[in-house]
């Protein structure tokens, strides 16, 4: 009887994890407090914008990020993609303060970040946060 | 470690609710032979090859003739280092049923669960995700440059 109950645990568990995630994917957070960002990091600006896609090899929806980032990229003035393969940079996304790939960071060209989002962006929504600071 | 090639997504989704439902009867059951064979089908999915999973043929042979065919395909590393993970819960879960830890065993085995479940449900490789999180905890994830 206990692993029937182990297993409605495991059960109401994943649905209340899955709803979780599904609920914050794609969401938009607020950039966080000026930090020195890493070289790797740097060196991918741009002018205007600079979307920072950080992704691992392990990372199935990294290609999906990459995909609608890399489209509102070429379909926007001032506004860049740039990916960086953090799978053997772990002191890169410890100071950036990334638990989850895929990250997007976006950034001015003199490194301060304007927000993030965790998991695939939404396009519109995205968008919609980057109006205010694109040329 | 030999390399896949990439794969239907919707294969691995095929695999994930069988190993759901592998999980799902050893906990009702707390039968860990089976448990054990889970584990060794983990490993070999994730330390030799991807082809070594039966359900990969079934899919294959059984399921993909029927379905509207894709160009979709999934890249193979993100599926393997999965089945990596399933592969220390289901070793930590069999070893805590042999030993008679038994709730080390369901605990493990539950852990599997929820990942194979959110994996064939959603689409949601909950340890790729989480990769960053788990190098910090094990360093000799890093692969070698």
């Amino acid at each position: 009887m206990t692993g029937v109950w182990a297993l409605l645990g495991a059960l109401a568990a994943a649905g209340a994890i899955g709803v979780l995630l599904k609920v914050r994917e794609g969401r938009i957070s607020r950039a966080k407090d000026s930090i020195d960002l890493p070289a790797p990091v740097r060196d991918l600006l741009a002018p205007g914008v600079t979307l920072v896609q950080l992704s691992t090899t392990f990372c199935a929806p990294c290609r999906h990020a990459k995909v609608v980032l890399r489209d509102l990229a070429d379909r926007t003035d001032g506004l860049t993609h740039a990916e960086l393969d953090v799978t053997n940079l772990p002191d890169v996304t410890t100071r950036l303060g990334v638990m989850r790939t895929p990250t997007t960071i976006a950034l001015k060209p003199d490194g301060t970040e304007v927000l993030r989002v965790g998991g695939v962006p939404k396009r519109d929504s995205l968008l919609a946060a980057l109006r205010p600071h694109l040329p | 470690m030999p390399k896949d090639s990439p794969v239907d997504p919707r294969g691995p989704r095929f695999s994930a609710w069988m190993t759901t439902a592998i999980l799902a009867i050893v906990l009702v059951t707390g039968w860990w032979r089976l448990l054990a064979a889970q584990t060794v089908l983990f490993a070999m999915c994730a330390f030799i090859s991807l082809k070594l999973n039966p359900w990969g043929h079934v899919y294959r042979y059984a399921i993909q003739p029927r379905l509207t065919p894709t160009t979709e395909r999934e890249e193979a590393a993100p599926l393997r280092f999965a089945q990596g993970v399933g592969f220390v819960f289901a070793l930590i879960g069999t070893l805590g049923y042999a030993t008679g830890l038994t709730t080390l065993g369901m605990v493990a085995t539950g852990l599997a669960l929820v990942a194979a479940l959110l994996n064939a449900a959603l689409g949601l490789c909950l340890g790729c995700e989480m990769y960053l999180v788990l190098r910090r905890f094990v360093p000799a994830l890093a692969r070698p440059q």
